[in-house]
């Protein structure tokens, strides 16, 4: 009736296998790597990493007694020979059940007693007595992180700066589904809820760049959601405060920077803003986004618009394609020629009309895409005030104007691109705002677009006063002449 | 009799045939649905695993491009639907319905007919959640499927909607499987058999099905929700419209983490029966183990917000759900301990189910410990959404719940069907599972503190994650070996047939008394039971002395009187026994076969494929599930003879 078993293991080497692996896990800490939780930059990493060691240490002792008398018991009881003793029968001992219930229990409350100073120290307010705070509102968007400074009106994205020591403040957002904000070094992570505004709060101890990734899954793109946080000194973090408020210097005319900046404006402006320095323009930027966001929700299929980063002082910044790949003009290029092959899942070949070609990639020459890189690493704070204009020297045509600027959004006729067409917008314009002419209102729709928009467009139009007077004027009178 | 008049009419006749594929449509056997259960859940094993291995493949090294990250979306939402809900789930309900009558000496379930519409249910629902692979548009919102990427705004496919159908259809089956045990265990039990001298088993699955039943509708809740949002376009979840998705976390997770404990509940009895056997000795601390059982079903319900420490919920709410979380290790420990207590001094022999199941207590303390760790949420903050997290419950789920079953599948298959899975296979088949499984998943847990986030097709060179992901993936294919040496095993020894008698491993509890495989009766007699581990003591009268001398509160004498007051001795299964004398055999009444169950599971199937396609075809499931339900309302238990 009883199987003999002619087969039994008298060790277990596999067992043993997860003893070594066990204590390799924490010999193996590497807190050079790029996000490694061990390698903190800041009191709430810090904390959080010196509770996680706590407890693990407290794990790992009962791992070692528990997995130790399985072995040992396993061992010692094993069957010996074919022995078919019947060991005594035992039913259990009561007095060892209240031990082995109160001594987890015990160990527990050790457990629970630092979880809950820390949860209270990092989830609750920004303590008082830690330095000004600095506030920052992070947006979540598929599949990039916008960061707002609404204290000091500058708007970012992908790379966010704070000043060393100093706790900031991040409002957590989100505009379409649920992203996380984690910078392991500094502080564990945080969701981004829509509809659900999250808070978090940090300190980064050391200057330096570190790395942040989203930790939701939020899509096709999920892998390549990453960003950096860059630490600065407070002097450094003041310049460049203050250089996101200093209009770059304008390209010299027929650079390829000037051509960039045109082919840029025609083809991607509608999107993407690089001109928030001046004042105003971080109100308008919000809007402008939020705008992008309407007219992309009402019409995934056909929209003309997507919500997209601000690239204001772009030429600034280290990454690409957020956090994606180092900046350089080479992997620009890349980018703007087909932007799928390098972060698969971006929108920008699906709303942006350049793209309309059969296999996807810029209707643009290698050299306009060069001249367009060349232009965006550009953008950096410059030497001349903000407002500073290109002086193209008189007998501008205004058709060419209009050619290079205007035709990603707007027709010459009726049908309507992202913009009204513009058939007949001479014989309207006078009418549109009261006290305003036509030649008014054209100039005011170029320079400031904010101010009047027509119902049913999305707010979108980027300013266009960086053309010039002679451009504006040039293209004032070619308006008027559309029937 | 009046009942025959509301007969309906018979399409075809009912099936009476115990060979070919009407038979097992047709049956309302427990024996054979638990096979039709443990075949189906293996089937789709095989397919979740080898959606895990593409999985691992695809991040054996960095900036892989093996698999698209749209594919990958795919591959690993169906990894854990399928594993959780086609494998564990079902191949646990294998185990309840060849197991529980056999275990409480009964013949059949208290509703035979509602156990197979169950399988037949569970079947049609894991294929419809398949079906989505044919179209090209398997689900891709992960298997938690967080609002508001699963809308139809952001998911515009139908992949997720497969999902959450399918998800539904999966609910009405479990419900129906829950409903069933609870009423079997709590009435159907032999004479004498008190709660507290079931096998512990029994016991375990008792509290599953009373997890099941409570915890799949509120899974309901959220998928009925869900699918109205995709179908109809309603807004409960869907944040563009005012929905919050915070609430479908909340409802899944209210959900989510009872069911954790239903898939590890079972395990944990198997276990518990598989110790004791192999050590020769009785479960130690049967009612602490019990009730430690009892406890985690019951604080099971006040933890599910440790899923969501970094949704934002404020310290107040991560405080309260740390403490409870925290807590809930205490019967978990309980456990282990008593399981530790059971081996002590025992004699044990180290067959293949004992080296399953010493492996499920060593993996699932780890499991355990690193469950502690994100009990705290300033550590979760750095874990959760991890590969630490799936470090952690894998060694719960695959270290645990399926190193559990595997020791279920070996103890029982004698049973089961006569003869012996071979030894020496088994041995091999055990030592590359637990060596692959923990070279898969130990690196997970540095990875996650080296910051890699879980559900990433693809990572960068520099982030010094490569070298623990290709060990991970090379255990992957080890784990992989150790599946398929298990299968070879199944044939191998279905060719060379080991016989095993009625009680090879020298058992304890009732399904050992009868034969190997035991008859569609189940038992010639209905056993009478005095003890808990009434067997082990009935073949070895001279122990009872040992196992009762100090025990006050259930003292019970040598051939001492069963008790029968909770319990009616009369009950056998079917519940008609007017006319039982006049059978062939022996007096014992089985219900008849039925068609019904598969024509009313038939017609949910089609009501799903209704909400995947057009809302008219719902009309066409109507005629069959009103046919199923009327019919077999109006079916007697056994035709006149």
């Amino acid at each position: 009736m009883h199987r003999v078993s002619k087969l039994s293991f008298p060790l277990r080497p596999a067992l043993v296998l997860v003893v070594p692996l066990a204590i390799a896990l924490l010999a193996a800490c590497t807190p050079e790597n790029n996000q490694s939780t061990f390698g903190t930059a800041g009191p709430i990493a810090a904390d959080q990493a010196s509770l996680f060691k706590f407890i693990f240490w407290i794990a790992a002792a009962v791992f070692v007694l528990v997995e130790g008398a399985i072995l040992y018991i396993s061992i010692r009881y094993r069957r010996r020979s074919d022995s078919d003793k019947r060991p005594y029968q035992t039913h259990g001992n009561d007095k060892l059940e209240i031990t082995w219930t109160i001594i987890p229990i015990l160990i527990l409350a050790v457990i629970a007693v630092p979880t809950l100073t820390t949860i209270w120290a990092q989830q609750n307010n920004v303590p008082q007595d830690k330095g000004e705070v600095l506030n920052v509102e992070a947006v979540g968007h598929q599949w990039w992180f916008e960061f707002r400074y609404p204290d000091h009106e500058v708007v970012t994205a992908n790379e966010v700066h704070i000043p060393v020591g100093r706790p900031v403040a991040f409002k957590l957002e989100s505009s379409d589904v649920i992203h996380s904000f984690w910078v392991p070094k500094i502080a564990g992570k945080v969701d981004m809820v829509p509809l659900n505004n999250n808070f978090l709060w940090m300190i980064g101890d050391e200057v330096g760049t570190y790395y942040g990734q989203c930790a939701e899954f939020c899509g096709i793109a999920h892998a390549h959601m990453r960003f950096r946080v860059i630490v600065d000194t407070e002097e450094d973090f003041q310049a460049w405060i203050s250089g996101m408020h200093t209009a770059p210097d304008a390209p010299i005319a027929g650079s390829p920077e000037a051509s960039g900046k045109n082919l840029f404006a025609a083809n991607c402006s509608s999107c993407h803003t690089t001109d928030s320095t001046t004042p105003g323009s971080y109100a308008r930027e919000i809007s402008s986004q939020q705008a992008r966001w309407n007219g992309w929700i009402s019409d995934i299929e056909n929209s003309g618009i997507v919500s997209a980063p601000n690239l204001t002082h772009f030429g600034t910044r280290s990454t690409l394609g957020a956090g994606l790949k180092d900046l350089t003009q080479e992997s620009l290029e890349g980018w703007i020629t087909d932007p799928s092959s390098v972060k698969i899942g971006t929108r920008m070949q699906k709303h942006a009309a350049v793209y309309d070609t059969a296999d996807g990639t810029a209707k643009l020459s290698p050299t306009e895409v060069s001249n367009i890189a060349k232009y965006l690493l550009s953008l950096k704070p410059g030497s001349a005030p903000s407002g500073a204009v290109v002086e193209t020297g008189g007998n501008v045509d205004g058709a060419e104007v209009f050619a290079t600027n205007c035709t990603s959004c707007h027709s010459t006729g009726d049908n309507k691109i992202v913009g009204p067409g513009l058939a007949g917008i001479g014989d309207q314009a006078g009418s549109r705002v009261a006290g305003l002419s036509s030649d008014e209102y054209i100039e005011q729709s170029l320079r400031e677009p904010a101010a009047f928009v027509v119902d049913g467009f999305p707010a979108v139009m980027p300013n266009w006063s960086h053309l010039g007077d002679d451009s504006i004027d040039a293209l004032v009178t070619y308006l008027k002449t559309l029937k | 009799m009046t009942i025959k008049s509301l007969t309906l009419p018979q399409l075809f006749p009912r099936p009476k045939s115990s060979t070919g594929i009407w038979s097992w449509i047709g049956t309302v056997d427990h024996k054979r649905i638990g096979t039709l259960y443990g075949i189906t859940a293996f089937i789709w094993f095989i397919v979740g695993g080898i959606e895990a291995l593409l999985i691992r493949a695809q991040l054996a090294s960095a900036e892989n491009d093996l698999i698209d990250p749209e594919t990958y979306n795919q591959l690993f939402t169906m990894h854990g639907t399928t594993m959780v809900f086609l494998v564990i789930m079902p191949l646990s309900a294998a185990f309840f319905n060849w197991l529980i009558p056999l275990q409480i000496g009964s013949r059949d379930v208290a509703f035979p007919r509602l156990n197979a519409v169950s399988f037949w249910i569970f079947l049609f629902g894991s294929l419809i959640i398949n079906a989505s692979w044919i179209t090209g548009n398997a689900p891709n919102g992960g298997w938690f499927g967080y609002a508001p990427n699963s809308s139809t705004t952001f998911n515009p496919g139908m992949g997720m909607t497969y999902w959450v159908v399918g998800l539904n259809i999966l609910g009405v089956a479990s419900i129906a499987a829950g409903l069933n045990f609870i009423v079997t265990i709590l009435n159907m039990r032999a004479p004498g058999m008190s709660m507290f001298k079931i096998p512990i088993f029994t016991w375990m699955t008792l509290i599953t099905s009373i997890l099941i039943v409570l915890a799949m509708p509120v899974l309901a809740v959220a998928g009925i929700q869900l699918q109205t949002d995709r179908v109809y376009g309603t807004l409960f979840f869907d944040s563009l419209g005012g929905g919050d998705p915070v609430m479908w976390q909340h409802i899944f997770w209210l959900f989510g983490h009872p069911e954790v404990y239903i898939l590890i509940l079972p395990a944990m009895g198997i276990v518990s029966e598989v110790l004791p056997t192999f050590a020769r000795k009785p479960l130690f601390g049967y009612p602490f183990v019990v009730f430690a059982g009892a406890v985690i079903g019951f604080m099971g319900w006040f933890v599910w917000s440790h899923h969501m420490f970094t949704v934002g919920l404020g310290p107040a709410a991560n405080t309260a759900f740390s403490i409870s979380t925290m807590l809930i290790a205490v019967p978990t420990g309980v456990k282990i301990f008593n399981w530790l207590g059971t081996l002590w001094g025992g004699n044990i022999r180290l067959n293949t189910p004992m080296l399953f199941s010493i492996s499920f207590i060593a993996m699932f303390t780890i499991g355990g410990l690193s469950g502690v760790m994100h009990a705290s949420p300033p550590t979760d903050a750095q874990q959760q959404d991890t590969y630490f997290v799936v470090a952690h419950f894998h060694y719960v789920l695959v270290g645990g719940a399926l190193l559990g079953i595997f020791s279920g599948i070996y103890f029982w298959w004698p049973k089961f069907t006569g003869w012996f899975l071979n030894e020496k296979l088994g041995i091999v088949n055990w030592a590359l599972m637990l060596i692959g499984f923990n070279f898969t998943f130990a690196p997970m847990h540095w990875l996650g503190m080296d910051g890699m986030p879980r559900r990433i097709y693809t990572y960068a060179e520099n982030m010094g994650w490569e070298g623990s992901n290709l060990a991970a993936s090379i255990g992957g294919m080890i784990l992989g070996l150790g599946i398929l040496v298990f299968i070879i095993n199944v044939f191998y020894s279905k060719m060379n047939k080991q016989i095993a008698g009625s009680d090879p491993w020298d058992g304890r509890t009732l399904e050992w008394s009868t034969t190997s495989p035991p008859p569609p009766h189940d038992f010639d007699v209905i056993p009478q039971v005095r003890y808990r581990d009434d067997f082990w003591f009935t073949k070895y009268p001279e122990t009872i002395s040992e196992y009762f001398h100090d025990d006050h509160d259930q003292a019970v004498p040598s051939g001492a009187q069963f008790d029968d007051h909770d319990h009616d001795p009369l009950v056998v299964s079917g519940g008609a026994d007017d006319h039982d004398d006049d059978h062939g055999h022996g007096g014992i009444h089985l219900p008849d076969m039925s068609y019904y169950p598969f024509i009313l599971a038939f017609g949910i199937a089609i009501f799903g494929i209704g909400f995947l396609t057009n809302t008219y075809i719902i009309g066409i499931g109507a005629p069959f599930f009103l046919w199923g339900l009327i019919g077999w309302s109006m079916e007697p238990v056994n035709d006149p003879e």
